[in-house]
C-alpha cells in the first residue's frame, strides 16, 4: 500500500511549547482513518504540523511518502492532500463558486469539478454568487468539503467536520464522505463526535495528551476506552 | 463658463487619474503584505527620472514601458529582500525600512541625476491640443486620463476574472487559508509588490511632462496617495478609485476657487472620513 501521511516519532508545538510528544501515525492510499480525543489534547496541531503552521521540533513528517523538511503552506496540497480546516475558513470576500475555485490551485487532473461539487451539493449550486461566509454553517461545511476536494485529494483531512452541526446534518455528511472514499479518495477524520466515526471510519487512533494512547481497528473500539479518552 | 468649469473637471481627472495610479499601488502592496510603503512616492520619482532617461535616447513611450519594467523588477526586489524577511516581525520595522529607502532614493536621484530640475518634453504625436466644447485641451492630459482608465479597468479585469487575480483576492484576506490550499502566497506576493512598485514608475514617467523633475518630487504625491488610501480605506481598490478621482477634483478646484486653503481640503476631508467611518468609505477588501 503506499503512504499518504505518516508521522513518525514527532515533536512539535508552537513557540517553545511543545503540544505533540514522540507522534506515530500513517494513513495509507484508500484508507479511512479517525482521530479521536478529547478538547484541547492537540489533533489540530497534527494537521497543523503538516501545514508548516505548527513548528516540528523532531521526528519525520513524510507527505506522500517523502519526508519534507521544511515544510511550507502549500505543500500539503501540493503532495495530494488536502485540509478542510475546524472552523472552515471560507474565504469572506469570494463568493460560493470562487472559493470552490481556490481549491483548484493546485491543478491536479480528477473527478472533482466545480460541476460535480454542485452535483453533491446542491444548495452550493444555488448560492454560487453569494459571498462564502453568507452560508449558514452546514452549508459552509459543505463548501469547504468542497473546496477540499477541488484538488482531487489522494487524502482528505477534515478536523472536527461535525462541530456545531445539527445531528441530521451530521448523518448526510456522513453519507457524503462515504461516497468520496468510495472513490478512492483516503480519508482522515479528526472528530469528537463518535457516531459520524463509527459510520465512516474503519481505523483509528486516539489522541491524549499529544500522543497516541490507543488505535486499531473501528470494530475494537470499546466503550470503555471510548469513556476515558472522549466524552460520548 | 459651464465650458471653463468642464475644463477645471478635466485637469481635475488628471490629477486624479495619476492620484490614483500611485494609490491603487499602495494599496495592492498594503493587501497582500500589510505594509505602508513610505518609499512609494520615491518609486515613483525614480519611475519619472529613469523614464526620462530612456526616453531622451528611445523615444517618450520606450520610457513609460521602460520606467514600469525597471521599478517591477525593483519591486520584486523590496519583496523579497525586505517585505518577505520582516513579515513576521512588528509593523513598525517595515515601515522605518521603507523610510530609510526613501532617503536612500532621494540621494540616489540627486548622485545619478544631479540637483538640476529636468522636463521631460511631450511626445510629439501629443503636443497638441484638443476641443472639447470649444475649449482647448491639452492632448496629453487626456491621454493621461486614458492611461489611468485603462489601468483601472485592466485591475478590475485582472483581480475580478483571472486566477491569479482570484488569489491575490483571498490572499489579502486571508494568506495562510490560501496556502494552504497550494497557492505560494510568497510568490503572488511579489509580483502584487512588482503591480504596484511598476505603477508608480509608470505613473512617474507619464506625470514627468507636467511636473518638474526633483529629486523630492515623490513627497507631495505620496502624502496625497496615503490620503486616499485611508479615505477610500486600506486595501480598498474601488475605494481607492472614488477617493483619487473626488481628491483629483479637491485638489484642483480647491487651487483655483479658495488657493488659500487648497493644501488643507483634502487633510480635512481625511480627517472627516476618520471621524465619520474610520475603515473609509469602501471598508477593506482588495
Ligand atoms: N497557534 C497556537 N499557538 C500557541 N498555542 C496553540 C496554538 N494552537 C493551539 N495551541 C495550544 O495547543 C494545545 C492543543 O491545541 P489543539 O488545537 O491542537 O487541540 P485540539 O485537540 O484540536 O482541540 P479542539 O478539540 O478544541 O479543537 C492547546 O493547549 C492550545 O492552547
Ligand atoms: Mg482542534
Amino acid at each position: 500500500m503506499s503512504e499518504l501521511l505518516a508521522f513518525s516519532n514527532v515533536v512539535a508545538g508552537y513557540g517553545g511549547a511543545r503540544i505533540l510528544h514522540d507522534l506515530d501515525l500513517r494513513i495509507d492510499a484508500g484508507e479511512r482513518v479517525a482521530v479521536l480525543g478529547r478538547n484541547g489534547v492537540g489533533k489540530t496541531t497534527i494537521v497543523n504540523a503538516f501545514l508548516g503552521i505548527a513548528r516540528r521540533m523532531q521526528g519525520e513528517i513524510r507527505l506522500a511518502g517523502k519526508a519534507v523538511g521544511d515544510i511550507r503552506h502549500f505543500t500539503a496540497a501540493r503532495a495530494g492532500i488536502s485540509v478542510v480546516p475546524q472552523g472552515r475558513c471560507i474565504i469572506p470576500n469570494l463568493t460560493v463558486r470562487e472559493n470552490l475555485i481556490l481549491g483548484a490551485a493546485v491543478r491536479r487532473k480528477g473527478a472533482w469539478t466545480v460541476e460535480r461539487v454542485f452535483a453533491m451539493f446542491p444548495i452550493l449550486k444555488e448560492r454560487a454568487d453569494t459571498p462564502g461566509t453568507a452560508l449558514s454553517g452546514g452549508q459552509q461545511q459543505m463548501l469547504a468539503i468542497g473546496r477540499a476536494l477541488m484538488a482531487n485529494p489522494h487524502l482528505l483531512v477534515l478536523d472536527e467536520p461535525s462541530e456545531g452541526l445539527a445531528p441530521v446534518i451530521v448523518d448526510e455528511l456522513a453519507d457524503n464522505l462515504r461516497h468520496v472514499a468510495d472513490g478512492g479518495t483516503g480519508l482522515l477524520i479528526i472528530e469528537q463526535n463518535y457516531s459520524l466515526v463509527r459510520r465512516v471510519a474503519e481505523r483509528y487512533y486516539v489522541l491524549s495528551k499529544g500522543e497516541v494512547a490507543e488505535q486499531g481497528a473501528m470494530a475494537g473500539l470499546t466503550k470503555e476506552s471510548l469513556k476515558k479518552h472522549i466524552a460520548v | 463658463m459651464a465650458n471653463a468649469l468642464l475644463i477645471q473637471v478635466l485637469n481635475g481627472l488628471v490629477y486624479g487619474g495619476l492620484l490614483f495610479i500611485v494609490s491603487v499601488g499602495l494599496v495592492l502592496i498594503f493587501g497582500l503584505r500589510r505594509v505602508v510603503n513610505f518609499a512609494h512616492g520615491s518609486l515613483f520619482m525614480i519611475g519619472a527620472y529613469v523614464g526620462f532617461s530612456i526616453a531622451t535616447v528611445a523615444g517618450f513611450w520606450a520610457g513609460v514601458l521602460g520606467a514600469a519594467v525597471v521599478l517591477a523588477v525593483a519591486g520584486v526586489l523590496l519583496d523579497v529582500s525586505v517585505f518577505r524577511p520582516l513579515r513576521r516581525q512588528d509593523p513598525i520595522a517595515t515601515v522605518l525600512v521603507t523610510f530609510g529607502l526613501l532617503l536612500i532614493l532621494e540621494d540616489l536621484a540627486h548622485t545619478v541625476w544631479g540637483k538640476d530640475t529636468h522636463t521631460l518634453p511631450l511626445p510629439e504625436m501629443l503636443a497638441g491640443s484638443v476641443d472639447i466644447l470649444g475649449q482647448p485641451f491639452p492632448a496629453y492630459r487626456l491621454m493621461v486620463i486614458a492611461v489611468a482608465a485603462a489601468v483601472g479597468v485592466g485591475l478590475a479585469l485582472w483581480l475580478r476574472f483571472s486566477r491569479v487575480g482570484l488569489f491575490v483576492r483571498a490572499s489579502s484576506i486571508d494568506p495562510v487559508t490560501t496556502a494552504v490550499q497550494g497557492v505560494n502566497t510568497d510568490r503572488v506576493s511579489a509580483l502584487v509588490v512588482a503591480v504596484g512598485t511598476g505603477l508608480a514608475g509608470l505613473s512617474g514617467t507619464i506625470a514627468a511632462p507636467l511636473l518638474a523633475l526633483s529629486p523630492s518630487m515623490g513627497g507631495s504625491i505620496l502624502i496625497e496617495s496615503f490620503i486616499v488610501v485611508v479615505v477610500g480605506g486600506l486595501g480598498s481598490f474601488s475605494g481607492a478609485l472614488i477617493a483619487a478621482l473626488a481628491i483629483g477634483q479637491i485638489h484642483n478646484l480647491g487651487i483655483i476657487y479658495v488657493p488659500w486653503a487648497a493644501t488643507m481640503v483634502p487633510f480635512l476631508l481625511m480627517v472627516a472620513v476618520l471621524v465619520w467611518r474610520p475603515t473609509g468609505f469602501a471598508g477593506s477588501h482588495v
